[in-house]
């Protein structure tokens, strides 16, 4: 089951591997709007596409778990060993039977009731899951609704089982495992747990750690608006071209007294800096990437910097040199070993470990083999909790000014804000600019044609793109990804926010469409 | 099942699983079976298979080892001679309809070796260091031979099929002189061997020897006999065309690898080979030179200065042409090769009120470099063609020299028609200087010097005897190149002698063989430019080489100042991307060719002309159908139907009779048909360095995408990266990749990319760059004084994906240890 992920164009191996399954008659359920390639595939092999609407992803799943406890397909001896709280979830659901949510889906009650019974009863059923399930103001519910569906079909801790988030950057995974996050030490210690701080801090050599809770990325930029956030410094991310609503993000940016910012390339955040710091790119630096799978794997220097660049660990032990706490590395390995002294799940690993298909964490020992498949025998908190979930709405949804609803997403030849795609020789070619994906339907209705420029309009700002005149797209929704400068798409998107992460809502914002 | 079964191949018995092919089991047992159709883990077998992995086995004949599965008790046999004269009739078949060039003929014919093609892609691509570094792989001087060389690439380039040959020489010294302006620094030396090596002259070729003798980690020694390193780039070649100043920087640069010197120590006067041998030298490359020239033999011989005298006093500083002050000289030069052009461009610079140059034959025939003829002609200098001297008589002030007019003599013995005078022709020439340049010859006068120098054969011109592949002499451990050896040559030569003669040193001192010499097979579109199909050009449009910008002739004929001022970077990237890339892209991964070396293909019956038209309109891949050999392993290896492809056989030989590649809208440009391609029929655009497989220098990394985690090869020439590739047995991709991964890397090259920090104090200011101990000083400052005035919460800090974990882990630690603040985030929003 692929639930809001364009794999073949977003992660295009695995979305190969999911062509190979199909082929071999593994049976494809896709959740998506849009007409992406697995979804057609899903068609042509015999399974299902369930095209909803934008934004009730929610509504859907929760649908389905009515149906498979209703219909008794629920795994009762695994719910019963291995779960809790399955009476509250049951009686939860209750509330979303297909006929009730049907209309507000845009899907037929008995094709909702088919895919539950076709993910229920196969023998083996894995969930593919994408930033169409996180990128919505109840994105953390999303996938909480994903997990209730696996556990309560026991579609867990088994190969070929299970949920596999398709993570968007290549190493977001080892970002949070190390614990870039305010609420997070690496390997996820609580910055509010006394013991793991004064554990860190010693090994640090630091008399304490800030026990104040952190601010998240969008409580920054509100902090520098109001304020209290005087400086900030930000390395290889480029926030003020792919968050959402970036006039709020480029605004605060503008509020600081001082930013900092590390990249390879001048970024629409760089033009906002006071400070611009030339970081190697990572054909340029040795160390240690963890893919979507918690695979560890290393990066090696293949050729040394372009001009003076450096590498960012070289310029963060150079800062931290310069306010007097010595970080005295003379190579990542070094950082290695130290992370696995202070971080649990990563105790085992080193670089003489990382052959060529390196380590799956966790790993908490040298001798430890690493974690392909997790929760084999028992949850890492026991029992795994049902968490009950409701649908929420999103910020916005389309009506009588703003009549379509616009879907951000990305596009095979770029990566994320395409400050590297765009300059690869030859891409410029293949996927010159941004491009709005408009149904035949809403093209007539809104006199647009294939081809010609057209103005996209959302309550916080308009641009000119060229039009698509295509079928993928869902009828009252378009589709637009973000990687070009020249047509910055989070103008446009949603200031809604998942309600616990922060993730800004890139799925749903209501827009119009006018022929130029 | 598996089972364990036992089998011989080769007479090699084996302990395998069965379930396998025969060629599975050879390839793990280190046992090489051919084959070109055989796609690893594709489980569809090739319409037309290659049939080069026939083996013969027991009781069976015949079978195709890809195929065929092992059994117990099989015995195998690979080889013998009929499976080889098989092998080798199929793949003679091949070669009838295999259009190409492996090798460009720029590469072909450069005396140094150089990857001629290779640089001229490096500067397009913007990677001029590593254009530098593929040069000085063959050649430590690009400096100067930038500067001097005769060019034998630019004859060969076929660009001149289309407008004007690549200004090839012009790049190089573009590249040479732009990497030592900003910085360049060469790679270390091997650990040190503790072996020593002599090096006798420090010109062109002792320099070369002893620069790729450093770099394997010996320890070297100049020995010459003037008191500076340089030998004619120093003495002979006058600084209007190499100025000293940067022929010091570039000896410099090698002895700074440490390499010892010597001056003012004369091979004779202050040591002998035996002397050498004796301080603990093991090999000793003599590369003296040739300081001789030919006399010359008329009446009043006396009268004329010897041109190499002349040049080296010029070059000294020291040569003066005034009669007497205020009256400038009339000067005449004997002779036709570079030593006469350059003394009389150097004589008309002193101030020569006329130069005349004599020389017996037509313009055509002088050897010096024609171009210099042209500009010397520019500067002033006057040509007496089809003339010769008979006798220079002494007068009072000056000389009178008596001359005829030439013919040609009957043909010698050897065929050669020799100038003589014309009967009754008399010619007179008064003027002051006479310079004679005859040519350098060879001089056996070392041959006294000791025991050894007395036992070192000779060559009929009484150059040193040496074997022109490894610059060995008759005597163990004495190797000879440059002049010394060849005879007057160009510079290029004598550096190529020198790194001959190195690698040679290199395997004398290590007792083995460690040099390949590199294959003569060569598919070529034709040797000579009327032989090459002009099909071949089709679609390109004339755009001229540029000119490299001179100091106009009225005024440089007044100084020695560099005449040539050298291309900018924005005409050398022009220049270079006019590059018709006649070098084969696939050459990297040709098992075609490798098969037809091993097997003695006979290239030569390949077509003359262009079947069919090369296809560029992939943006990554150029599909070239006539170098096709039909294996399909493009079609077998595409995962998204967008491979069109149709060939047709000749039955009687199995040859390609039709071939048609075509890749539809379906593609995604992923790239696996062009690393499955054993040929060049599919390349990548993009390749700047063609080279041998066994040249193929990979890194195993991960790819920076998604957060798939495919595992990628990337493969590096010289600190540049030329393509990614991805392994069979690798997880999680197991080979595939995506367009990105495969063909999105170039932008670590983009002249947009960041080099020094940037600062300003406001953002309404333009950044300006600094360095880096400036801006990190002004960050920490900076945040030191936040978080003092306003609490460590006052700072934010956000991390990335595009950091690694260590990366990512430092910077928590930064904010949380040093900062002290728990407001650091990531990018996992997006």
């Amino acid at each position: 089951m692929i639930c809001g992920s364009n794999t073949t164009e977003a992660h295009p191996i695995v979305g190969l591997k999911v062509k190979e399954a199909a082929r071999r008659g593994a049976k494809l359920i896709v959740i998506d709007p849009r007409g992406t390639d697995v979804a057609r595939l899903a068609e042509a092999t015999g399974g299902m596409w369930i095209r909803l609407r934008p934004g009730t992803n929610i509504l859907l799943l929760n649908a389905m778990l009515n149906v498979i406890f209703s219909e008794g397909l629920d795994a009762k001896a695994f719910i019963e060993e291995r779960t809790e709280n399955v009476d509250a979830i049951r009686e939860h659901v209750a509330d979303y039977p297909p006929e009730k949510v049907a209309d507000a889906i845009g899907i037929p009650a008995e094709r909702i009731r088919e895919a539950a019974r076709q993910y229920a009863q196969a023998e083996n059923a894995l969930i593919l899951y994408g930033l169409g399930v996180v990128e919505h103001k109840g994105g953390t519910a999303g996938v909480m609704a994903l997990a209730n569906l696996c556990l309560a079909t026991g579609h867990v801790g088994r190969p070929f089982n299970g949920i596999n988030p398709l993570r968007g950057q290549n190493n977001v995974q080892g970002a949070c495992d190390m614990g870039t996050l305010p609420y997070n030490l690496p390997g996820y210690l609580f910055t509010d747990d006394a013991v793991s701080r004064d554990k860190v801090a010693k090994a640090w050599g630091v008399a304490s750690l800030p026990a104040k809770g952190g601010l998240l990325e969008p409580q920054m930029y509100d902090g520098a608006v109001e304020g209290g956030v005087k400086a900030m410094y930000i390395v290889g991310y480029d926030p003020a071209h792919t968050q959402s609503n970036i006039s709020t993000v480029q605004n605060a940016l503008k509020h600081l007294d001082f930013l900092v910012v590390q990249d390879i390339f001048l970024t629409e955040t760089g033009r906002c800096a006071h400070v611009v710091l030339p970081a190697a790119s990572f054909y340029e630096k040795d160390g240690t990437f963890t893919s979507g799978e918690r695979r560890i794997r290393r990066v090696t220097k293949a050729i040394e910097p372009k001009g003076h660049a450096k590498a960012d660990w070289e310029i963060v032990c150079m800062l931290s040199q310069a306010m007097g706490y010595p970080m005295l590395y003379t190579h990542p390995s070094m950082i290695m070993d130290e992370i696995a002294r202070v971080a649990p799940p990563f105790g085992g690993v080193s670089y003489d470990r990382l052959g060529s298909d390196g380590l799956v964490w966790p790993c908490p020992t040298p001798d430890h083999p690493g974690t392909p498949l997790m929760h084999t025998e028992r949850f890492p908190r026991g029992k795994a909790r049902f968490m009950p979930v409701s649908h929420i709405l999103s910020e916005e949804d389309a009506d009588r000014e703003y009549p379509l609803v616009l879907i951000t997403g990305r596009r095979l030849e770029h990566y994320n804000n395409g400050s590297m795609t765009r300059r690869c020789e030859k891409f410029d070619e293949i996927a010159p600019c941004e491009l709005v994906e408009i149904n035949p339907e809403d093209a007539r209705r809104f006199g647009v044609k294939d081809g010609e420029f057209v103005q996209v309009e959302s309550r916080r700002g308009r641009l000119k793109v060229i039009a698509k005149v295509t079928e993928k797209s869902r009828t009252g929704s378009v589709f637009m990804a973000f990687h070009h400068e020249n047509a910055l798409v989070n103008q446009l998107t949603s200031p809604g926010m998942d309600y616990k992460t922060l993730t800004p809502e890139y799925k749903v914002c209501a827009v119009r469409v006018s022929a130029l | 099942m598996e089972d364990v079964i036992h089998l011989t191949i080769d007479g090699k018995e084996l302990a395998v699983n069965s379930g396998q092919t025969i060629l599975d089991v050879a390839q793990a047992n280190g046992i090489n079976i051919p084959t070109l159709c055989h796609l690893e883990g594709s489980d569809k077998d090739a319409a037309r298979p290659c049939l080069l992995c026939m083996v013969e086995v027991e009781g069976d004949g015949r079978q195709r080892a890809c195929k065929a599965e092992v059994r117990d008790g099989m015995v195998v046999v690979t080889k013998n001679k009929e499976l080889e004269a098989y092998r080798k009739e199929r793949l003679q078949a091949l070669a009838k309809t295999h259009y190409g060039d492996c090798r460009a003929p720029c590469n072909l014919t450069c005396p140094g070796g150089i990857n001629v093609q290779g640089y001229v892609n490096l500067v397009a691509q913007g990677e001029y260091e590593a254009a530098l570094r593929l040069i000085k792989e063959k050649n430590p001087l690009p400096v100067s031979v930038g500067r001097v060389c005769p060019r034998f690439c630019e004859t060969r380039c076929r660009r001149v099929l289309v407008d004007e040959p690549i200004a090839i020489n012009h790049l190089k010294r573009f590249v040479a002189d732009y990497c030592h302006e900003h910085g360049f620094r060469d790679s270390l030396p091997s650990v040190f061997s503790g072996k020593k090596v002599a090096v006798i002259g420090g010109g062109p070729a002792g320099l070369s020897c002893a620069y790729y003798s450093r770099k394997f980690g010996h320890d070297v020694t100049i020995f010459e006999a003037e008191d500076r390193l340089g030998g004619a780039l120093r003495h002979w070649i006058p600084a209007y065309k190499l100025p000293k100043k940067p022929l010091e920087k570039e000896i410099q640069g090698i002895l700074n690898l440490g390499v010892h010197v010597h001056t003012k120590k004369r091979w004779g006067d202050d040591f002998t080979l035996e002397s050498l041998k004796s301080q603990g030298f093991e090999a000793v490359f003599i590369a003296t030179g040739l300081s001789r020239q030919k006399t010359l033999e008329i009446e009043g011989a006396e009268y004329a200065v010897d041109g190499l005298h002349f040049l080296k006093d010029v070059n000294e500083g020291r040569a003066n042409l005034n009669v007497k002050p205020g009256k400038a000289a009339k000067a005449l030069v004997i002779g036709g090769g570079d030593i006469a052009v350059d003394a009389a461009r150097s004589a008309k610079r002193l101030g020569a009120a006329s130069v005349t140059v004599i020389y017996p034959r037509s313009r055509v025939e002088m050897s010096a470099q024609q171009r210099d003829i042209v500009e010397a002609e520019k500067e002033g200098v006057q040509f007496l063609l089809m003339a010769m001297p008979l006798r220079i008589v002494k007068e009072e002030e000056g000389c009178k020299v008596e001359m005829a007019r030439t013919i040609l003599s009957e043909p010698d013995e050897k065929g050669i028609r020799q100038p003589v005078a014309m009967p009754g022709s008399r010619l007179f020439w008064n003027g002051h200087v006479i310079i004679s340049a005859l040519g350098q010859e060879g001089d056996d006068a070392f041959r006294s010097y000791g025991q050894i120098e007395a036992s070192i054969a000779l060559t009929s011109k009484k150059t040193i005897k040496s074997n022109p592949s490894t610059m060995a002499t008759n005597m163990p451990g004495i190797f000879a190149g440059g002049d010394a050896a060849s005879g007057s040559r160009s510079v290029i030569q004598a550096v190529s002698s020198g790194r001959r003669a190195a690698e040679a040193i290199e395997e004398f001192l290590k007792s083995e063989k460690i040099f390949e010499a590199e294959a003569r097979f060569n598919f070529s579109k034709g040797k000579r430019f009327d032989d090459v199909d002009v099909h071949n050009f089709d679609g390109y449009s004339i755009q001229l080489s540029g000119l490299m910008p001179v100091r106009p002739a009225d005024r440089r004929n007044r100084d020695f100042d560099e005449v040539e001022l050298g291309f900018s970077e924005e005409m050398a990237r022009r220049e270079a991307e006019r590059c018709l890339k006649c070098g084969c892209g696939g050459l990297s991964k040709c098992t075609y060719r490798e098969l037809s070396v091993e097997y003695k293909v006979d290239a030569g019956v390949s077509p003359e002309r262009l079947k069919y038209p090369i296809d560029k309109s992939h943006p990554f891949i150029v599909v070239d159908p006539n170098k096709c050999i039909g294996c399909a392993r493009c079609e077998r290896s595409c995962r998204y139907d967008a491979f069109e492809l149709h060939i047709e056989t000749e039955p009687s030989d199995h040859s390609i009779s039709d071939v048609s590649i075509k890749l539809n809208k379906r593609c995604v440009s992923c790239g696996a048909c062009v690393d499955a391609c054993p040929t060049g029929a599919l390349s990548k655009r993009s390749l700047a360095v063609p080279c041998f497989p066994k040249e193929v220098k990979t890194v195993s990394s991960v790819c920076t995408y998604c957060a798939t985690g495919c595992s990628l090869d990337l493969v590096v020439s010289n600190g540049s990266l030329q393509e990614v590739r991805a392994k069979k047995e690798n997880a999680p991709n197991y080979g595939e990749l995506c367009v990105k991964g495969r063909f999105g890397y170039t932008f670590y090259r983009h002249t947009e990319r960041l080099s020094l920090p940037l600062v300003r104090d406001s953002i309404d200011e333009p950044f300006r760059e600094v360095i880096w101990d400036e801006a990190i000083r002004l960050v920490a400052t900076k945040f030191g004084a936040i978080k003092a005035a306003f609490g460590p919460d006052a700072i934010g800090v956000l991390s990335s994906s595009r950091c690694t974990n260590e990366e990512n882990y430092l910077i928590q630690k930064f904010a949380r240890g040093v900062i002290g603040t728990n407001s650091v985030d990531n990018c996992a929003r997006v």
